[in-house]
C-alpha cells in the first residue's frame, strides 16, 4: 500500500483520538445504567458532587477576578519583570500536584504561622472547604492567566487607544472593547481552569481530605470497595466535566452577541 | 481656537523628538516626513496616548498635559482606521457620538449610510477610512489629528478622499494636524507644511515655499527636487547673484548671500523647456541640451536632460501637451528655461 502524507496524518491523529476515547467508552460500558442511578442517589456521592461543583466554581471565579488584571498586565507591559512574573505564574502548572499540596501545607497548614492564625479565628485553611478552594485555585488559576494573556495580546493596542481618544475611560474601554474582543480566548482559559479544578486530586488530598471532592471520593471508593465501585462516581465526574465544557464552549463560540 | 506646542519633547528607545514649537490655528497643518521621523509620536503626544518628556501642550489656552486622552477632546484618526471589529459601522460611530441623531448625519456626510449595518471586515479600504473619520467626528472634537488616513489606498480612491477631506476641513474650522509621508497629499491639503526628519523640524512654510525654497538638501530631495547642485557666486547683477556651476552660468534673484560656496536648487516643476533656439524672456536662463530619458506619470512627464555645456543633468516636469507639441523623444535637442526666481540658493556648504 502506498503511503501518502494525508493518510499518515490521519493515522497519527486517529491513534491519539483512540487513546482519548477508548478509556472513556470502556469506563461508560463497564457500569450498568441501573448501578449508576443507585450511586446517584447515594448521599455521600451527591455531597462530593456538590462540593466539587461549588469549589470548582468558586476557584474559577477567584482565578478570573484575580487573574485577568495580571494577564492584562503581562500582555501589555514592557517591563523586564514580566519574564519573572510569567515564570512564577506558570510554576503551578509544572509542579506535580502533590508537591503543590505540600508547599501549600507549609504555608497554610497546622503549625504554620498563617495556618495557626486562621485556626485561632475559626477559619481553618486545611481539612475545610476553604482548603479545597485554595488547592484548586493554586493549580487551576494559571490556565486563566496564561490563556487570557494570549487573548489580550491579540487585541490591537490601537483599538484601546482609539477608544480612549473617543472619550471613553479605561474601564469603559475594557468593558466594551478589550473584553469583547479577547472574550473567546478568556472563556477558553476559564474552561480549562474549570476542568482542571473539578478534576484536582493531588494537592486537594494533601490539604483537605474532607470535605470530599469527587476525585477524592473516587479514590476512597477504589481503596475501600475496589475499582468497580469507583466506576459510577468516575462516570458522574465525567458527565459533570463534559457538561461544564459544553456550556462554556457554547458561550465561548459567540460571546456577547 | 489655537493648539500650541511649546518645546514639546519625547525620548524613548534611543529616539528623541523635539523640541517642537508650533502654533496651529483653525487651519490644516500637514506634517510631512519619512518613516520613523517622529510624526506619529507627535500626534500621540497631543492626543495624550503617550506622555511628554518635556514641554507643554495647550488648546485654547488650556493646558492639556495632565489630562487623560478621554478628557482632551482631541479627535484622532488612526493609521488603518482602528475600527472596532466586533461592532457594526453604526455601533462604531454611535460609540463615540454624544447624540444618536449624529450617527445618521455623519454617515450621510461621509457617504457611509448604506454601510451602517456592516462589520468593518466587510468594508473596502476607502469605506473603512470614511467610517473611521465619521467615528472620530462624532465626538465633535476641538482639534483633529489624522495619522496617514489615506495610506495604502488605490490612487483613484485616494484622490476622491482627498477632495472629500479638503471640503470637510474647510467646514470644520478647527485646528487639523495631518501626518503623512506623501508629498502630494501634504501639498493638496496643508495650508502650511511642517517638514520633520529624525525628530527635528526642518522647515515650516506654505506648500509653495516648501517646494520652491527648501531650506536644505534633505527637504529638496524629500520634495522630489533632483536639481540641487554645488555652485559658487561668480558675479553680481542688478537682478542678483550669478552662479557658476561647472561651465554654466546662471542668473538668479538671490541677494545678500553670506558665502560664495552655495547650493543651487530648482524644482523640476519650476523649469520649462522649449524648442532649441526659441526666443526667451528676460531674466530667464536658457541652456541647450538633449533629452536622455522620460517617464510618463499619468498627468505629466518627468524628463531628464543632459546640458551640452557641462556635465549637468536636469529633471523637468513637462505637461503632456508641451511634450507632444515638441514631438519629444529620447535624444531630442531641447532648450531648458530656468527663470531667475526659480533658482533657490542655499548657503549650507562650508566656506
Amino acid at each position: 500500500m502506498k503511503l501518502d502524507s494525508a493518510s499518515v496524518i490521519m493515522t497519527l491523529g486517529t491513534a491519539l483520538l483512540a487513546l482519548y476515547a477508548i478509556p472513556v467508552l470502556a469506563l461508560v460500558v463497564s457500569v450498568p445504567s441501573g448501578e449508576l442511578l443507585i450511586q446517584l442517589t447515594d448521599p455521600v456521592v451527591l455531597r462530593a458532587a456538590r462540593t466539587s461543583l461549588f469549589s470548582a466554581s468558586v476557584s474559577v471565579f477567584i482565578a478570573t477576578v484575580f487573574g485577568l488584571p495580571l494577564a492584562y498586565w503581562l500582555a501589555r507591559a514592557n517591563s523586564r519583570l514580566k519574564t519573572v512574573v510569567l515564570a512564577v505564574v506558570v510554576f503551578p502548572l509544572v509542579l506535580p500536584p502533590t508537591v503543590s499540596g505540600m508547599m501549600l501545607l507549609t504555608v497554610f497548614g497546622p503549625g504554620s504561622l498563617v495556618g495557626d492564625a486562621a485556626i485561632v479565628v475559626g477559619i481553618p485553611l486545611t481539612r475545610s472547604l476553604l482548603g479545597v478552594i485554595f488547592a484548586q485555585t493554586f493549580v487551576a488559576s494559571p490556565f486563566v492567566v496564561v490563556t487570557a494573556k494570549a487573548a489580550f495580546e491579540t487585541v490591537d493596542v490601537r483599538l484601546e487607544d482609539a477608544s480612549r481618544s473617543l472619550g471613553k475611560s479605561r474601564l469603559v474601554t475594557a468593558q466594551r472593547v478589550t473584553l469583547p474582543i479577547a472574550g473567546p480566548g478568556i472563556l477558553a482559559g476559564i474552561t480549562l481552569a474549570f476542568a482542571r479544578a473539578i478534576g484536582e486530586f493531588g494537592a486537594t488530598i494533601m490539604i483537605s481530605f474532607y470535605p470530599r471532592t469527587m476525585p477524592v471520593q473516587i479514590w476512597v471508593a477504589f481503596l475501600s470497595q475496589g475499582l468497580e465501585n469507583a466506576y459510577p462516581v468516575a462516570i458522574l465526574l465525567l458527565l459533570i466535566a463534559a457538561g461544564a465544557l459544553m456550556v462554556l464552549h457554547t458561550a465561548a463560540t459567540n460571546p456577547w452577541s | 481656537m489655537t493648539l500650541e506646542l511649546i518645546e514639546v519633547r519625547k525620548a524613548f528607545d534611543g529616539f528623541e523628538l523635539g523640541p517642537v514649537d508650533l502654533n496651529i490655528d483653525n487651519e490644516v497643518l500637514a506634517i510631512l516626513g519619512p518613516s520613523g521621523s517622529g510624526k506619529t509620536t507627535l500626534l500621540r503626544l497631543i492626543a495624550g496616548i503617550s506622555s511628554l518628556s518635556g514641554g507643554a501642550i495647550r488648546l485654547g489656552g488650556r493646558t492639556l498635559d495632565s489630562l487623560s486622552p478621554e478628557d482632551r477632546n482631541m479627535g484622532m484618526v488612526f493609521q488603518d482606521g482602528a475600527l472596532f471589529p466586533h461592532m457594526t459601522v453604526r455601533q462604531n460611530i454611535a460609540y463615540a457620538a454624544a447624540a444618536p441623531d449624529r450617527v445618521l448625519a455623519l454617515a450621510e456626510r461621509l457617504e457611509v449610510t448604506a454601510l451602517l449595518d456592516r462589520k468593518p471586515k466587510t468594508l473596502s479600504g476607502g469605506e473603512y477610512r470614511r467610517v473611521a473619520l465619521a467615528r472620530t467626528l462624532a465626538t465633535e472634537p476641538s482639534a483633529l489629528l489624522l495619522d496617514e488616513p489615506l495610506s495604502s489606498l488605490d490612487r483613484p480612491i485616494q484622490t476622491r478622499l482627498l477632495e472629500m477631506l479638503h471640503l470637510l476641513f474647510d467646514e470644520l474650522d478647527i485646528p487639523v494636524l495631518y501626518v503623512t509621508h506623501d508629498q502630494r497629499t501634504a501639498m493638496a491639503l496643508g495650508n502650511r507644511i511642517v517638514i520633520i526628519n529624525d525628530g527635528v523640524i526642518e522647515q515650516i512654510g506654505s506648500p509653495t515655499a516648501i517646494i520652491s525654497r527648501p531650506r536644505n538638501r534633505f527637504i529638496a530631495h524629500f520634495t522630489s527636487n533632483e536639481n540641487c547642485f554645488d555652485a559658487h557666486v561668480a558675479d553680481w547683477t542688478d537682478a542678483g547673484a550669478v552662479l557658476q556651476i561647472g561651465e554654466v552660468r546662471l542668473g538668479t534673484t538671490a541677494q545678500q548671500l553670506q558665502q560664495t560656496q552655495v547650493t543651487a536648487c530648482m524644482h523640476p516643476s519650476r523649469i520649462a523647456i522649449s524648442a532649441p533656439g526659441a526666443p526667451t524672456a528676460e531674466r530667464v536662463n536658457a541652456l541647450s541640451g538633449r533629452l536622455i530619458r522620460h517617464l510618463f506619470q499619468g498627468n505629466e512627464y518627468r524628463v531628464h536632460i543632459d546640458i551640452d555645456a557641462a556635465p549637468l543633468t536636469f529633471a523637468v516636469t513637462v505637461h503632456p501637451i508641451v511634450f507632444d507639441r515638441l514631438s519629444l523623444e529620447n535624444r531630442s535637442a531641447v532648450q531648458v528655461l530656468i527663470p531667475f526666481e526659480s533658482i533657490h540658493v542655499i548657503s549650507d556648504r562650508p566656506a
